[in-house]
This record gives structure tokens, C-alpha cells and sequence, in this order.
């Protein structure tokens, strides 16, 4: 009966934490819009288009707050660009501009230094894989370098995948869908008004 | 029990592998479409491989949003009263 009740309870927890998220992101891409627009009046379509998408991540990383490596990632990625800051400085607030500011020269050391790694011992790690897959343990083998091999397919797809380890990148990625949703559905239904007014 | 247990936990043994377990089928519960739960690790990458899709497919969710909306949005440039909301409400 307790297990019932704690799974009612998580239940509605993550429906009162994705209308949460849902409000957020909704102000930070609205904000992000305005700002966006205020601009420049005359855009094309294609960077009207990246424009959109652009204040759409930063909004749904953003309205993480800090709590989620992808969301920083995303952030991170953003203020590489000089012409994002006033986006993400509105949109995300002050408080991340340590966050970014510390992001870039780690980030860039991390992948360098393991670049430099994987180029060393390359040849090395093939060999030891060829070693274990015998017998019995073929399957748990194969299976297990299947896993591995998704993993990584799955790196390259979370912002910030490639400097995680693979626990973290599940993690991360169950997080990233959920809020991928969320920016999908929110985009959805303007996308519906807008064309119901027009 | 030994059965399960003579999966042999190589390198990053800090991380269970139940803990690993636990989050594939917190994963599998994301995905759209039903399954059956298994526990073992072939399942495991079928529904890795399952995630890189649907992520995959939730960004071209995006992308094709991005651009309808730019091209809604830039063709707004009626004077109806609708228009204008949307137009003060986002630009």
C-alpha cells in the first residue's frame, strides 16, 4: 500500500515538475523571443528560423537553473558565440555567467587532454578488446560492447555527452528527453495558435 | 543467483550493475511504444539504441517547429486584431 502511494506520489511530483519546467521555459522563450526580435526587424527566414530555435534551447536549459550538465552545456556552447551574450545574459541572468565563463576552458582541456589519450592508447585498447570474447562469456562480451557502442552514439547526442562517463550519460539523457518534450509540446501549440489566427 | 551474478563487473565497477539496470528501464519508461522488461544487457542496448532514435527524432521535432514558426511568424504581417497579440506577445 505504501509502494502504491509513494508511485501515486512520484507520479504527481513529475507532473507538477514538467508544468513547472513547461512554465519556465514558456517567460524564458518568450523573453528570449522578444530580445531575439527587438533586434534586427529584418531577418530572412532562415535566421528568423535559428533565431527561434536558438532562444528555445537556451530557454529550456536555462530553466533548469544551473542543475543538469546538458542544460550548462547547451549554455556553455551559446556564449561561445559573442552575438548570443545579450540572449543569454537576459534569458539566463547573472548568476551563469560563472558558470560559462569556468565551462569553456575546462571543457576545452577535457576534450584536448582525452583526444591526446585516445590517440596514445588507441592501438592499445583495440588490442585488449579483442582479448576476453571466448566461449561462454560471448554473449555478456558481444552485449556488452553493444552497450558500450550505443553509449557513445548516445554521447555525441546529449549537449555535453562526450565529457561524461557512460552512467552519467544515461542520466543526463533521461533528463534530456523529458525536457525535450516540454520544449517540443510548448513549440507545438504556439505553433497551432499562430496558425489558427492567421 | 550465481547465474546473475558471474556477469563480471570490469572497469567503472563503482557503478552497480543493478544501478545501470535501474536506469535503462527508467529509460524504457520514456520511450513511446510498450515493452516487456527484460534485465539483461541485450535488451540494454535495444533500448539505447531506441533513445539515440527517439532523441534523434525529437530534434528534427524541433527543428521542423523552428522553421513553421519562422515561417508563420514572418508572414504575420496582416492587421488583424489577432495578429497583434501575437506580435506583442512575442516580438
Amino acid at each position: 500500500m505504501n509502494l502504491c502511494q509513494q508511485n501515486a506520489n512520484s507520479k504527481e511530483a513529475k507532473m507538477h515538475n514538467s508544468c513547472q519546467l513547461e512554465k519556465e521555459f514558456i517567460n524564458k522563450w518568450v523573453q528570449g523571443l522578444q530580445i531575439c526580435n527587438s533586434s534586427s526587424k529584418k531577418m530572412n527566414l532562415l535566421e528568423r528560423k535559428k533565431k527561434i530555435k536558438l532562444s528555445a534551447d537556451i530557454a529550456i536549459a536555462s530553466a533548469k537553473n544551473l542543475t543538469t550538465s546538458w542544460s550548462k552545456a547547451i549554455i556553455s556552447e551559446a556564449t561561445k558565440d559573442e552575438q548570443n551574450m545579450t540572449l543569454v545574459k537576459n534569458v539566463c541572468g547573472p548568476e551563469s555567467k560563472f558558470m560559462y565563463a569556468h565551462q569553456k576552458v575546462t571543457s576545452h582541456k577535457r576534450t584536448t587532454s582525452k583526444k591526446i589519450l585516445k590517440k596514445c592508447y588507441g592501438v592499445h585498447r583495440k588490442m585488449k578488446k579483442m582479448e576476453p570474447c571466448r566461449g561462454s562469456n560471448l554473449a555478456t562480451c558481444i552485449a556488452k560492447r553493444l552497450v558500450k557502442k550505443r553509449t557513445q552514439v548516445l554521447k555525441r547526442l546529449v549537449p555535453g555527452g562526450e565529457l561524461m562517463d557512460e552512467y552519467s550519460v544515461i542520466k543526463e539523457a533521461l533528463d534530456y528527453i523529458l525536457s525535450l518534450k516540454v520544449q517540443v509540446d510548448v513549440m507545438k501549440n504556439l505553433v497551432n495558435v499562430t496558425t489558427s489566427l492567421s | 543467483m550465481s547465474s546473475r551474478r558471474s556477469r563480471q563487473s570490469s572497469s567503472g565497477a563503482r557503478i552497480s550493475d543493478d544501478q545501470i539496470v535501474q536506469l535503462i528501464s527508467k529509460l524504457q519508461q520514456l520511450l513511446p511504444g510498450t515493452r516487456i522488461q527484460r534485465s539483461n544487457k541485450a535488451s540494454a542496448s535495444k533500448v539505447l539504441q531506441e533513445t539515440c532514435t527517439y532523441v534523434r527524432s525529437l530534434h528534427r521535432e524541433v527543428d521542423d517547429l523552428s522553421d513553421r514558426l519562422s515561417q508563420l511568424l514572418s508572414t504575420i504581417d496582416a492587421d488583424s486584431p489577432e495578429a497583434s497579440i501575437i506580435r506583442s506577445l512575442i516580438m
